[in-house]
């Protein structure tokens, strides 16, 4: 825990400015100028008060799906099944809201509930395939996606479709009492946030000071040791995936009840695949993870600005975000890192 | 042929490692380098084989300078090394690993040729496999010889062998040494790395003895062995293994395994007993004692004529192999003594940190709260497993406690064991070497192969009887 020292600073600011560095590279070749993109991008997403909001809606589904994650890879899972987690806990928000509930005042506490739950679910049954079957997690995972997101185009299309005509571009809006309240006229999620410091401080806790966390990431590093700790590695294959599960149906419920306000088929925005780059790009470490994951939201919702200032296609922030990661990994790979650490060490050397 | 090394300096920040060393090895002899984890040995080695550049000195072959620090020179000149665990590749079969793993054959390769070529070596080193067999299938020992016919194939003059017999039967030990002892004749240097006394003894004709990274001593061998103990650990306080001292005699309590699916009769094993399970590698002595962990053999405890179940929380394990079974590599000292903690509140890591430290100077763990399991050596990934085990008596189930351990480390382990056992309800260990079963135990069980051939106190039994009583040899004359 004492990585915060001068040494580590500065080989982390040589990695931003050289991934920077290929990041602005790929912007050149695509025909703009990297300080332009990057200043739009900048107001694009914190502007004005209101594009902070809109920036703040894209960074509670990610960072909640990153979340997550962090909890599956400390138990050594690779919970590529997150996608199907926040779809089943959209499922179970839309379900509420669609129901006699819908229009009663506790209805956004009722979807937290049953979306949380049935994430939850998702996430053990692909536990369960893994530990009673053998099925890795890999494969049970996509597999339980592919269910779920059949299962949304068929609720869309079919006993949810719109009024009169059934269309992919979704379900009717939730009646006005199934969405979360909101704070002042910018509309400020500020029960999804408090939620998420929760889970955030609580996450910290488990991890670094429960028992019960250090015998997940036990569980992680060598599931054949617990039995000599005389512990079950199942039951933290399970654990790690039910509050994976259930953080990520949490995020699905954000999706649905706060940012669109229905189903839609993409209802996961892919936000679940990003969070995996995100937590494997940051060191599966809760804090640099946030960081990121506010990096990545403010190049997304940034991002719709390029065509508006610049006149670029706006599928382009992908490609830019994507370079980004890219050359992150290169120069967080271990033989870079090494390659800065000695030049550092060559340098400090040279000057005494 | 002959190898010079001369004056080899190497420095690891503030460690010599290796200090001003100079040996010289002909073909005639079969050299050990002897020293106790940690002398230097494995270093010198890398030298030799070009992993590590020393910071000076020379190596010549037959008066020629080696160029050192560069692998593929070493491989040029004929140094060849077979290392602790066979670098193979599992999931071919014997052919294949030699078609992928020699240059001997080139690109364009005959397999009807090289089937010939191997199975003639196979011949002259008695080597009864055959080329189809698996890598996985094959025990280490005869990995091992495999890895050697391919040295021998690379055209390796000079063989090096790093601790190669871990693992072995004695069987297999056999084999091997008498393979190495073809090739020395034959012309080819052979150096053993090793610190086990037993078998430089009987492979070879003199040893150099290295000590925190200088040479004591080059000896020809046979040689006094008090003197050579003397001389690895030279200035310590060498520590004698004590010989069941620390018998219980006036507990009223034994325990009594249940042996009647192996035909024995029930044995009331006095509490605080040390139970020594002896087979040779591969035998079934390692799974008795997991099979008791997972309580697939019945234990009952009595005292006072009162019997009862030993609680699942008293029964205390550990693996042989640490790292896979037994330690979290990637986990430091304070986890693995948070997680043997009692209870699942919240840690606190400062008072875990201080229970480290008091561990770490009570069972004398080079290491600190913070070092990871697998940054430890394995004497000391041994020390830590007995370290986390609770202080409050129990069933101890030690699976080859002091395997891979050389003379210092297994005193010490012994050491730790034997103070605690006292007030345990017994200590119930396996291994594979006569003399430790002998000196620790105070009722013996003899495994061949999957079978029990011998329950027994130490008292009814002759120390010659237990290598029939292994070996599944019925005469015992």
């Amino acid at each position: 825990m004492s990585n915060l020292n001068l040494k580590n600073i500065s080989i982390f600011i040589i990695q931003v400015f050289l991934a920077s560095l290929g990041a602005s590279l790929i912007i050149i070749l695509l025909g703009a100028s990297p300080y332009e993109v990057i200043s739009s991008i900048f107001h694009g997403a914190f502007g004005r008060p209101e594009k902070i909001v809109k920036t703040m809606l894209i960074f509670l589904p990610i960072s909640l799906a990153a979340l997550a994650l962090i909890i599956t890879f400390s138990g050594g899972l690779w919970n590529i099944g997150i996608e199907g987690q926040i779809v089943l806990g959209a499922i179970g928000a839309s379900w509420v809201a669609k129901s006699f509930l819908g229009e009663s005042a506790l209805s956004p506490y009722i979807q937290l509930f049953v979306g949380v739950s049935m994430g939850s679910a998702w996430g053990l049954l692909c536990g369960l395939l893994k530990v009673k079957f053998n099925v890795h997690e890999i494969f049970g995972g996509l597999g339980l996606y592919f269910v779920g997101s059949g299962a949304i185009i068929y609720l869309i299309l079919g006993p949810w479709s719109k009024e009169g005509i059934a269309s992919t571009s979704g379900t009717d809006i939730f009646p006005q009492e199934s969405w979360f309240p909101t704070l002042t006229s910018l509309n400020i999620p500020a029960l999804p946030i408090l939620i998420i410091c929760l889970i955030i401080i609580s996450i910290i806790l488990f991890l670094s000071f429960s028992k019960l966390g250090l015998k997940l990431k036990a569980t992680g590093i060598n599931p054949g040791s617990t039995n000599k700790f005389q512990f079950s590695s199942s039951g933290y294959i399970y654990l790690a995936f039910m509050i994976g599960g259930a953080i990520a149906g949490l995020a699905g419920v954000f999706q649905a009840s706060v940012f669109y306000h229905k189903l839609v088929p993409s209802i996961s925005g892919g936000y679940g695949f990003l969070a995996i780059l995100v937590v494997l790009a940051s060191g599966k470490r809760v804090i640099p993870t946030l960081l990121l994951t506010l990096f990545f939201s403010a190049m997304i919702s940034g991002g719709s600005q390029l065509q508006l200032r610049l006149n670029l296609h706006s599928s382009l922030i992908s490609i830019i975000l994507s370079s980004i990661v890219f050359f992150w990994l290169v120069v967080n790979s271990t033989p870079i890192k090494k390659n800065i650490t000695n030049l550092l060490e060559r340098g400090r050397n040279a000057s005494f | 042929m002959k190898i010079k090394i001369r004056n080899i300096t190497k420095r690891f920040g503030s460690v010599l490692a290796n200090n001003d060393i100079d040996i010289e090895i002909s073909s005639k002899k079969i050299h050990a380098l002897l020293g106790e984890n940690g002398a230097g040995k494995s270093t010198l080695v890398k030298i030799i084989s070009g992993h590590y550049n020393p910071d000076s000195g020379e190596i010549f072959i037959n008066d020629k300078k080696l160029e050192l620090g560069s692998t593929s020179s070493s491989l040029n000149n004929g140094i060849g090394i077979l290392s602790q665990d066979p670098l193979d590749f599992q999931n071919l079969s014997i052919k294949e690993s030699f078609i992928a793993g020699s240059k001997k054959f080139g690109e364009n390769f005959n397999e009807k040729k090289i089937e010939v070529e191997i199975n003639k070596a196979f011949k002259k080193y008695e080597i009864k496999l055959s080329l189809n067999q698996k890598i996985r299938s094959l025990s280490i020992g005869e990995r091992q010889q495999i890895e050697l016919i391919r040295l021998l194939f690379e055209n390796s003059k000079i063989i090096i062998l790093d601790e190669p017999t871990n693992g072995f039967s004695l069987n297999q030990r056999d084999l091997v040494f008498k393979m190495l002892k073809t090739l020395s004749s034959e012309g080819y240097i052979v150096i053993l790395v090793s610190h086990k006394l037993d078998e430089v003894f009987e492979l070879c004709q003199e040893a150099t003895i290295l000590k925190n990274g200088e040479k004591i001593k080059t000896i020809p061998i046979p040689y006094d062995r008090n003197k050579i103990i003397d001389l690895m650990f030279q200035g310590e306080q060498k520590k004698v293994i004590s010989k069941n001292s620390n018998k219980n005699s006036n507990s009223k309590g034994y325990i009594s395994i249940n042996l009647q699916e192996w035909g024995f009769n029930e044995s009331k094993i006095d509490q605080g007993s040390k139970v020594g399970v002896i087979g040779l590698q591969g035998s079934g002595a390692d799974q008795f004692i997991r099979d008791i962990f997972e309580k697939k053999i019945d234990i009952q405890k009595f005292y006072n004529d009162n019997q009862s179940e030993i609680p699942k929380q008293d029964i205390y394990y550990t693996p042989s192999d640490r790292l896979e079974r037994g330690l979290f590599g990637e986990l430091t000292m304070n986890e693995h003594v948070a997680l043997a903690s009692k209870g699942n509140k919240l840690i606190s890591w400062k008072s875990i940190n201080n229970r480290s430290s008091h561990l770490i100077e009570e069972y004398e763990i080079k290491g600190n709260p913070n070092i990871l399991a697998n940054q430890l050596s394995g004497g000391n990934q041994q020390k830590l497993q007995l370290a986390l085990i609770p202080k409050s008596p129990g069933l101890l189930l030690l699976e080859q406690p002091t395997r891979g351990l050389d003379v210092k480390s297994t005193g010490s382990v012994w050491e730790k064991i034997i103070e605690r056992a006292r007030s345990d309800i017994s200590v119930i260990f396996s291994t594979t070497d006569i003399d430790e079963v002998w000196g620790q135990s105070d009722w013996i069980i003899c495994f061949s192969g999957e079978k029990i051939t011998n329950i027994s106190k130490k008292s009814s039994l002759k120390k010659d009887d237990i290598k029939f009583l292994i070996s599944g040899l019925e005469s015992r004359k």
